[in-house]
């Protein structure tokens, strides 16, 4: 392992903890609504990569104006992918939240184990 | 330029247009919108046929919308592979979009009918665009649009199991498409391009191969939970078998295979075969799936052996049919790939018309129990006699598609003297032989209650008899695709 | 046992992980095979090639502008799959806290968002319209327009803010965004060039740079009007609920 890039890149390092943070908790923890926390946690950490990747030291936002050369300027293509990438991820927590919606008309709760317990398949 | 060079945009852009005006034709008048879409499948099934000409002459069709050269713009690049994908996506999908009509029009309540339209409208489009694109964040946009319509699909009774199937299959989904969006973003801060093509002509330049061997590996996490291979498989047999059964039948037969045309898209196109420096990887990742599709084909038979419910036992098959898809893929010979794409035909007929089949003896009768299924083939005779049919290409026996496939899918194993995976795909087939069977044994051969027959509306046998008789056509008429396949093959085999 | 493999599979992960960014080009520096590659062109010649000075908005609307279509039709996705899931509201009956409770908000509360909702949507228009040369665009102004009525919604109730956008008007503003992408790229088609292409062939320079500004101008107005549209349209769909007792509305 190349410890002095891994300490040069925290960015990435942090985007990675967070990425563990939110796999976990959608694997472990029992609430949804937490899942669905968890989920975000994990899109966020991807656009944080994302945007770090574009980083420029000491660079300017990329919009073309007098006096700033191209060449200091940060990388648009992953901010305009990430904002996709955000488009994306609200979509699919809307969806999640309205699926929660539906689950707790069912079964009064939003325990997984409560859940699972319920009814058993089939 | 002609009109026809615009075909491979159109095949996206018209379904995905009806799609969009579909609500409004809802609002106007909802009897509208089954028409409506009904127009935009055939559309769209039109330009893909009509660029097999093109596809057959040149090898491969690009365009780039906006008109930017590939590395700047996105660029959509039609190869045998993709084209043959759009062909099955474009026939089942229309097929299944007819037969919806009667079972969606009295399972669902009338307000959600226009949704329902648009929901699957957005899931052909997506997928067509999935198969066509040669970009890899533009993938990753069609990947989630076809997951999102899914998940609202398989839901959309609203009734509690469904719900909770439906969340099951969204977590796993979302999560193997953030892995996906990782992998993209690994393989970007290495390479600086998301077009297929140069980024594997960049990454043949060297440098950064750890990165992007890591990337390969979040690549095969996500792709394979959404092709529902061995140790990710479990929202399958949930979400199939809950999900309303034309739904499920896409699902089954097109929603998983996407994840199949993304392996293959990463392991063939974007880390071409024989790369220096990231081959060991790639030859391991491919041994990794080959064991997780052979475990499959054994375990998932297994488990549809055991299932009371005709549905639940159906999804459990289709998780083995993934394995036998992948397998021959991950044989590396032309043979094995050209069994595993024609097992993806095979299997989206079959499982397509197990599905209808299912949609039809619960339309009529509302039977799920394999048990009492019992005298069908007296008084549903075409229902049952499709479902004789396609078990004989889900078993794959001769002469139906899925023996073809089968045989390749052996030849490869053969090829590469895999002796271990062949006994599994013979094991496989003997344990489906049971599984389909013993269906068909309860509805042919233990008595009836009733002796009258008693068929369900024509728009409903009509798809699910003409998926039965496509799988005995391709079966004997097998060298119809057999070349463009083998030449698939070969061109993903060469990078 | 469960919470001890996960832990493991997780472990395993994060390692993985932590090795390929030692293994990655140093973070901030300008010669990193991304800034190499393609996006210098994009920052060059982006302004003269793509018509707008802010160069995000140049890949987002251009360059990739049919990834841009695939993402105004996953929100689209999304609103079509909420309502498949949940239903559209019901004119007029909700269970939202506001509308069931005697007590309505206060008459600060609600001149003050009367006020402000204005405003808002008045920011909003200027994000959407300046997107072009400054920070901003489509989605941002969406997500202002979407909270400012949700803002309303929260002061006034479901019923008072669905009479003020009622469920005709919204069908078709939703779809909206898509139809303008898809019909700016059926333009280009018509007038010969690729789909989605905004520099029409066959016209005088200036002709075509006025077509290339209507054309981009009319699809950052659809994304904006769309999602904040479709962002209210969600949330009045899940503020409806018909399993408790419906309220009629008693203003």
């Amino acid at each position: 392992m190349n410890f002095s890039r891994i300490a040069h890149n925290l960015n990435y390092v942090f985007s990675v903890v967070l990425f563990l943070l939110g796999l976990y908790t959608i694997a472990v923890k029992p609430n949804l609504v937490k899942k669905i926390m968890g989920l975000n946690i994990m899109e966020t950490s991807v656009f944080l990569f994302m945007v770090s990747i574009g980083m420029v030291g000491s660079g300017n936002a990329p919009v073309v104006t007098e006096g700033v050369k191209p060449a200091t300027m940060v990388n648009p293509i992953p901010q305009a992918l990430i904002l996709t990438g955000i488009v994306v991820a609200v979509s699919t927590t809307a969806v999640a939240l309205s699926l929660c919606i539906r689950i707790h008309e069912h079964y009064d709760s939003l325990n997984a184990f409560e859940i699972l317990g319920r009814d058993e398949l089939f | 330029m002609s009109f026809s060079s615009h075909y491979s945009i159109l095949l996206v852009a018209v379904p995905l247009a009806f799609a969009a005006l579909c609500p409004i034709v809802g609002m106007w008048k909802r009897e509208l919108c089954f028409p409506f879409s009904v127009a935009g499948a055939a559309a769209a099934c039109f330009f893909i046929f009509s660029l097999w000409g093109k596809v057959i002459s040149k090898g491969v069709v690009s365009y780039t919308p906006g008109g930017w050269k590939p590395p700047l713009g996105i660029q959509i690049r039609i190869d045998y592979v993709g084209l043959f994908m759009a062909s099955i996506i474009g026939a089942v999908g229309l097929a299944v979009l007819v037969y919806s009509w009667r079972y969606v029009s009295r399972e669902l309540d009338a307000e959600k009918i226009p949704y329902y339209y648009t929901l699957y409208m957005l899931l052909f489009a997506s997928m067509l665009g999935f198969v066509v694109t040669g970009d890899i964040f533009n993938m990753f946009v069609f990947m989630e649009i076809f997951s999102i319509s899914s998940y609202a699909l398989v839901a959309i009774t609203g009734q509690r199991r469904a719900v909770r199937a439906a969340f099951k299959y969204l977590l796993m989904g979302a999560t193997s498409s953030v892995m996906v969006l990782l992998g993209i973003a690994f393989l970007y801060s290495t390479v600086g391009s998301l077009n297929m093509e140069d980024i594997a002509g960049r990454l043949a330049m060297g440098g950064y191969t750890s990165v992007a061997s890591i990337a390969l590996v979040l690549f095969l996490i996500g792709f394979a939970v959404k092709a529902a291979l061995f140790p990710v498989h479990i929202w399958l047999p949930d979400a199939h078998s809950i999900a309303p059964s034309p739904i499920s039948a896409v699902l089954s037969a097109l929603v998983i295979k996407m994840g199949v045309l993304g392996i293959l898209r990463i392991f063939f196109t974007v880390y071409t075969p024989g790369f220096a420096g990231i081959e060991g990887t790639w030859t391991a990742l491919l041994q990794a799936i080959a064991w997780c599709a052979a475990i499959s084909i054994v375990l998932a038979s297994i488990m549809a052996i055991i299932q009371r419910d005709f549905k639940v036992m159906i999804a459990y098959s289709s998780i083995a049919h993934i394995g036998y898809i992948l397998l021959g893929i991950c044989m590396l010979t032309d043979k094995g790939l050209t069994g595993g794409l024609y097992n993806i035909l095979a299997h989206a007929l079959g499982k397509g018309c197990f599905f209808l089949v299912a949609g039809i003896i619960i339309y009529k009768h509302d039977l799920r129990r394999i048990t009492s299924l019992r005298g069908l083939g007296r008084s549903m005779p075409v229902t049952a006699g499709a479902f004789a049919v396609a078990s004989l290409s889900i078993v794959g026996l001769p002469p139906s598609a899925g023996f073809i496939a089968k045989w390749y899918i052996l030849w490869g194993c053969l090829q590469k003297q895999h002796y271990v995976f062949m006994v599994m795909v013979l094991l496989g087939s003997l344990l489906s032989a049971i599984y389909c069977f013993r269906v068909v044994y309860y509805m042919f051969f233990v008595g009836s209650h009733s002796a009258e027959i008693d068929e369900g509306p024509a728009t409903m046998i009509v798809p699910a008899a003409s998926f039965a008789a496509a799988t005995l056509f391709f079966g004997i008429f097998a060298t119809l695709v057999l070349p463009s396949l083998s030449s698939a093959a070969q061109a993903l085999l060469a990078g | 046992m469960r919470k001890a493999i996960m832990l493991l599979a997780l472990a395993g992960i994060g390692v993985m992980l932590i090795y390929a960014v030692g293994e990655m080009p140093p973070m901030g520096d300008s010669g990193n095979p991304d800034k190499t590659h393609v996006a210098p062109r994009y920052l060059e010649h982006g302004e003269e090639e793509a018509g707008a000075s802010n160069v995000v908005t140049a890949v987002r609307l251009n360059y990739r502008g049919y990834d841009t279509m695939g993402e105004v039709a996953v929100i689209f996705c999304a609103l079509c799959a909420v309502v498949a899931v949940l239903g559209r509201e019901k004119t007029g009956l909700s269970r939202t806290h506001m509308d069931v409770s005697r007590v309505k908000a206060s008459v600060v509360v609600r001149t003050t968002v009367r006020f402000l909702v204005p405003v808002i949507i008045f920011f909003a228009i200027y994000i959407i319209l300046h997107g072009e040369e400054t920070p901003g665009g489509g989605f941002q102004g969406g997500a202002i327009i979407g909270a400012s009525i949700i803002l309303f919604t929260l002061a006034f109730g479901l019923p008072e803010s669905t009479r003020k956008i009622p469920l005709k008007s919204r069908v078709p503003l939703e779809s909206f965004a898509v139809i303008a992408f898809l019909a700016a790229g059926f333009t280009g088609i018509l007038f010969g060039a690729n789909f989605l292409t905004y520099i029409m062939p066959g016209l005088s320079e200036h002709a075509a740079e006025t077509i290339r500004q209507v054309m981009m101008m009319v699809i950052e107005i659809g994304i904006g009007f769309a999602g904040g549209i479709i962002f209210t349209s969600i949330m009045f769909a899940m503020i409806r609920e018909d399993k408790y007792e419906l309220q009629p509305d008693s203003s």
